[in-house]
């Protein structure tokens, strides 16, 4: 089976939360014919493969606006898509080892408070109500903000896969994308493992292989693609309220609606795609390490399972929103880091809008491709890349 | 051990006693096989199915310390030992209405997914009902903190079963002394070799890339001693697991594999049933009957029985019902009969039993060659994945072998494979000639065609697909009929696979269940990827291990 057509308004590459949201808003923007094309199953991608977090706390506006107005839309996600994706606000919390640490959140906690957000500073006593069993003096302080929270990411994909699907979207899965087909100067159609087709715009929303298929176009970028380890651990009943984030050295876990305590750790792998989505013994060890040692009840809980994807990085810690400057048709909708799932319902509005050749309200310096093509490095940064 | 004491605890507050090495599961099960546990989200009554660490059947919390497996667990003396999950009791528990009053699932997928006021508590009640055990106390955990165990051998052989003793021995004789790593409780000592007993290898990921391209193994030792083994080679001799098999009551009480059925009865004690049924016309079913035929009253098999099942049947006076199709398990609580059919649309027959044994298929625990990345192939004969093994044992991993049954060996050829393992990996050969061929199980392959039948009874729909998460077969065949295709997908729509024992008894069966519902060969349904580690892990023997050098991963 190839494609039900020779030629789309639009293709979209990957079909993780980010591509299925942006095919799904340009579906209902009347951008059709729309083709989605992805090289794995269902959820191969990040998207089935993170810790379901979704935070409003954020180091710059830009980010803490998108990351609340996707906070709404996941409240809504239920009634909108028929699925639930069990969105439990019940809290991030991060987590300070020093006053240097503080004093950092604290600024966090002044911005998110100045967006209206409840967000509030807490001594380590606040903390240990939070974290039954915390070790004493593991923390001298940090950030909360209630609203923040948690989802299954699964149901996410579905409801939003079946949505598309209805609207007429063509999803194709098993299909590969090889770069795009340049003529006079503009995207002219997408090189597949299953033969070309035509089209006029590609939105390359390919996770932390975007950066792969932008080089495989043509076009230079700054994106990295990182391995993240994630554990799960047997199920508990309930302990744990909120998203615990430790600043030092990015520890998260949450236990989940199901009971298992779910979290990872950043460590320093190589980077790029090649060396797979697997697990190492140095995670699982230095993981249990620094979770007994904050939560020392933990010890005799069994490690169910553990696994691995890649975080999308960029140099400023913002993603690519936007037609790319050198490549008329070239869309990005990428460089989400570590935190794709809680920005996708808000980027992939503007994402599906810049598709259609229409403004957004981004500020361009954080967030086009062309601030990567600019002599001048970039002058803002989202930094709290952590959890 | 003359005259040592028996040792005196409590089981839910009443006092029991165990013989030196007599585990908790077999002290619970003199008279017949114990409810123990509900399941997850339905609560229903469950029983321990496997007897070797695996399922959901056994779990009970021992000290404050949740989800520990009686099949694994010796009891000393002063502990106790407390059910999860269940109120008031395992026997009685409330809960259980759950299951009455949804005898059709719950659908987490798109059920109550309004945010209305009452989310809220509505998320509160569901997450107080799932999970197991509650979370231990600090006390609990500190207490089984033990410094690591750390060995650099030459060699290193998973399993001490037969092919893993044989190959060691060979090793031995070659001036090689392996370390030898075995989850048995009281594994028998191995000559010119150094054995690491009650010990589970739980993460062997591809080699260094660089310098001697050592292996690092991970496994811990019970309660929760962290292991950690470098070696040049390793040969897995993990053999097989008996499989499960779909039926109304799958997992009610008195429904086991062989391996728990021979776990029980050995060495010297009558089996926890006096009328059994066993399932299978194999070898694994001869052996039930050998070891414990007097308590059998009937043999059924989904193919043809072979002689040797016959001939021991027939010595006892055994019914026999071959070609049939296994219903379901009858008795609310535990099995008190069982509902067969006869294969193409034939009567229909009860049998009054108070066990149901699971011989009928053997599948091997490979998932140790998974995770280091070995080239694995669909074996019809049993239908799952194995190591793709050539002739010396080698896999297309430099450095690993396998040997025993999980290579495809029969039992016959152990001794003569050990030796030309032991050849290959004191010479470092890579794989030669063609692999052996892998015994075929003539019950196996014909299961595909039992499972199209079975799928054509009414009622199956409310069949559990997966035990340990609750997974009914109409939400498979609900998932399949939304337009989601392969093993990977459906996995995660319906959360097949993902709970205690990680998919080991329910995927084997969902991969020949799709392949119907999908109507394409089970090999094209996908790979399941099987994720470390093997068995859950504790944290606190991780957490006791020292840091590997090189961030080495599993593909
Ligand atoms: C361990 C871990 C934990 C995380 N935790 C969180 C969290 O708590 N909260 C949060 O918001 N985010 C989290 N993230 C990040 C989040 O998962 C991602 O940012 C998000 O899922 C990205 O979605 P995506 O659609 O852009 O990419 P993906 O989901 O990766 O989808 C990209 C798709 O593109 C396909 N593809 C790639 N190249 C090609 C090609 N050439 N041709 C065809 N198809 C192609 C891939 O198969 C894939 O399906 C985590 C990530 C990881 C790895």
């Amino acid at each position: 089976m190839t494609f039900a057509r020779d030629s789309y308004r639009t293709v979209v590459v990957g079909a993780g939360i980010v591509g299925l949201f942006t095919a799904y808003h340009l579906a209902r923007a009347g951008g059709g014919p729309i083709l989605v094309v992805d090289r794995g199953f269902l959820s191969s991608g990040a998207s089935g493969r993170n810790g379901g977090g979704v935070r409003q706390q954020w180091e710059t506006r830009g980010t803490v606006r998108l990351a609340r107005e996707s906070v709404q839309a996941y409240r809504r996600f239920g009634l909108e898509f028929g699925f639930n994706i069990w969105f439990r606000q019940s809290g991030y919390l991060f987590l300070a080892e020093n006053e240097g640490e503080l004093a950092r959140l604290r600024n966090v906690h002044a911005l998110v408070a100045s967006e209206g957000l409840p967000s509030k500073v807490l001594d380590g006593d606040g903390i240990a109500q939070l974290i039954e069993g915390i070790a004493p003096g593991a923390a001298v302080g940090g950030t909360y903000l209630e609203s923040d929270g948690l989802l299954y990411p699964f149901p996410a994909l579905w409801g939003v896969y079946e949505a598309v699907r209805s609207l007429g979207v063509e999803v194709a899965l098993g299909v590969e994308a090889h770069g795009v087909e340049v003529r006079d100067g503009k995207v002219a159609g997408l090189l597949t493992s299953k033969g070309p087709v035509a089209t006029s715009t590609v939105v390359n929303a390919a996770g932390g292989w975007s950066g792969d298929l932008s080089r495989r176009s043509g076009l230079e970028v700054p994106n990295v693609a990182t391995r993240h380890e994630i554990l799960a651990t047997e199920a508990l009943k309930p302990f744990l309220d909120p998203m615990v984030v430790r600043v030092s050295d990015g520890l998260y876990f949450s236990q989940s609606m199901r009971g298992e305590v779910i979290g990872g750790l950043t460590l320093p792998h190589r980077p790029g795609t090649s060396r797979g989505q697997g697990s190492s013994p140095a995670f699982l060890t230095t993981m249990a390490r620094a979770l007994v040692g904050l939560v020392p009840r933990l010890g005799s809980v069994g490690v169910l399972r553990a696994w691995s994807g890649f975080y999308d990085d960029t140099p400023d810690g913002f993603p690519v929103i936007g037609e790319d400057p050198r490549l008329p048709g070239f869309v990005h909708g990428n460089g989400f880091g570590g935190h794709g799932f809680m920005l996708a319902p808000a980027t992939s509005r503007r994402i599906a809008l810049a598709a259609l050749g229409q403004p957004t309200d981004l500020d361009p310096a954080q967030f086009s491709p062309r601030r990567f093509l600019a002599p001048t490095p970039v002058a803002t940064v989202e930094r709290l890349q952590l959890g | 051990m003359v005259g040592e004491p028996d040792r005196q605890f409590s089981f839910r507050g009443r006092p029991r006693s165990a013989r030196k090495g007599e585990t908790l599961l077999s002290v619970l099960s003199r008279d017949r096989i114990p409810l123990l546990h509900r399941s997850i989200q339905y609560h229903r009554p469950q029983g321990p199915l496997c007897g070797i660490g695996h399922c959901t059947g056994c779990l009970v919390r021992v000290n404050g310390r949740p989800n520990v497996r009686a099949c694994r667990y010796e009891p000393t003396s002063g502990d106790s030992v407390t059910t999860e999950n269940a109120w008031p009791s395992p026997s009685w528990d409330l809960l259980g209405a759950i299951g009455l009053l949804m005898p059709g699932g719950v659908d987490s997928l798109h059920g109550l997914r309004r945010p209305a006021v009452a989310t809220r508590l509505y998320q509160r009640l569901v997450r107080r009902l799932a999970g197991t055990g509650e979370p231990p106390t600090d006390a609990v955990s500190r207490a089984l903190s033990a410094p690591a165990v750390e060995r650099s051998p030459e060699v290193v052989v998973i399993g001490a079963g037969e092919a893993g003793r044989s190959v060691a021995a060979a090793l031995a004789a070659r001036g090689i002394t392996p370390v030898v790593v075995e989850r048995g409780l009281h594994p028998p000592t191995t000559d010119g070799a150094e054995l690491l007993g009650a010990t589970t290898a739980v993460f062997l990921p591809p080699p260094a890339e660089t310098g001697e391209r050592r292996f690092t193994l991970l496994a811990f030792r019970e309660p929760a001693q962290g292991v950690r083994i470098d070696a040049r080679s390793v040969v897995v001799a993990t053999g097989g697991y008996d499989a499960s098999l779909l039926f109304g009551g799958n997992d009610r009480p008195g429904v086991l594999t062989a391996d728990a059925a021979l776990a029980l009865a050995a060495p010297s004690r009558p089996p926890p049933f006096h009328e059994a049924v066993v399932v299978g016309g194999g070898r694994r079913a001869a052996e039930v009957l050998s070891s414990c035929g007097d308590a059998v009253t009937a043999v059924v098999a989904p193919g043809e029985i072979r002689p040797e099942v016959v001939r021991a049947a027939s010595d006892r006076g055994i019914l026999l019902y071959p070609r049939s199709l296994l219903l379901r398990a009858g008795g609310r609580k535990h099995v008190r009969s069982v509902r067969l059919r006869a294969r193409g649309g034939g009567s229909e027959t009860t049998i009054a039993c108070d066990a149901i044994v699971l011989a009928h298929r053997r599948v091997p625990h490979a998932q140790l060659f998974f995770q280091s990345g070995a080239a694995m192939e669909w074996r019809p004969g049993v239908g799952a994945y194995a190591p793709t093994v050539s002739a010396n044992g080698a896999t297309s991993v430099p450095g690993l072998f396998a040997s025993g049954s999980v290579a495809g060996i029969s039992p016959s050829e152990f001794a003569h494979h050990a030796e030309t393992v032991a050849d290959a990996v004191v010479r470092g050969v890579g794989p030669t000639g063609s692999a052996p061929s892998p015994t075929p199980d003539v019950a196996a392959t014909e299961l595909v065609g039992y499972y199209r039948e079975l799928l054509r009874v009414p009622g199956h729909g409310r069949w559990v697909a997966c035990p340990c998460v609750d997974v009914l077969v109409a939400e498979v065949e609900r998932a399949v009929r939304s337009g989601y295709r392969g093993i990977e997908v459906v996995k995660r729509y319906t959360s097949l696979g993902s709970g205690i024992c990680q998919g080991r008894y329910c995927l084997p069966d969902a991969l020949l269940l799709l392949s119907i519902l999908e109507d394409r060969p089970p090999a094209e349904v996908g790979y399941i990827t099987q994720r470390p580690p093997v068995v859950p892990i504790p944290l606190a023997a991780l957490a006791s291990l020292p840091n590997p050098p090189a961030l080495e991963v599993h593909p």
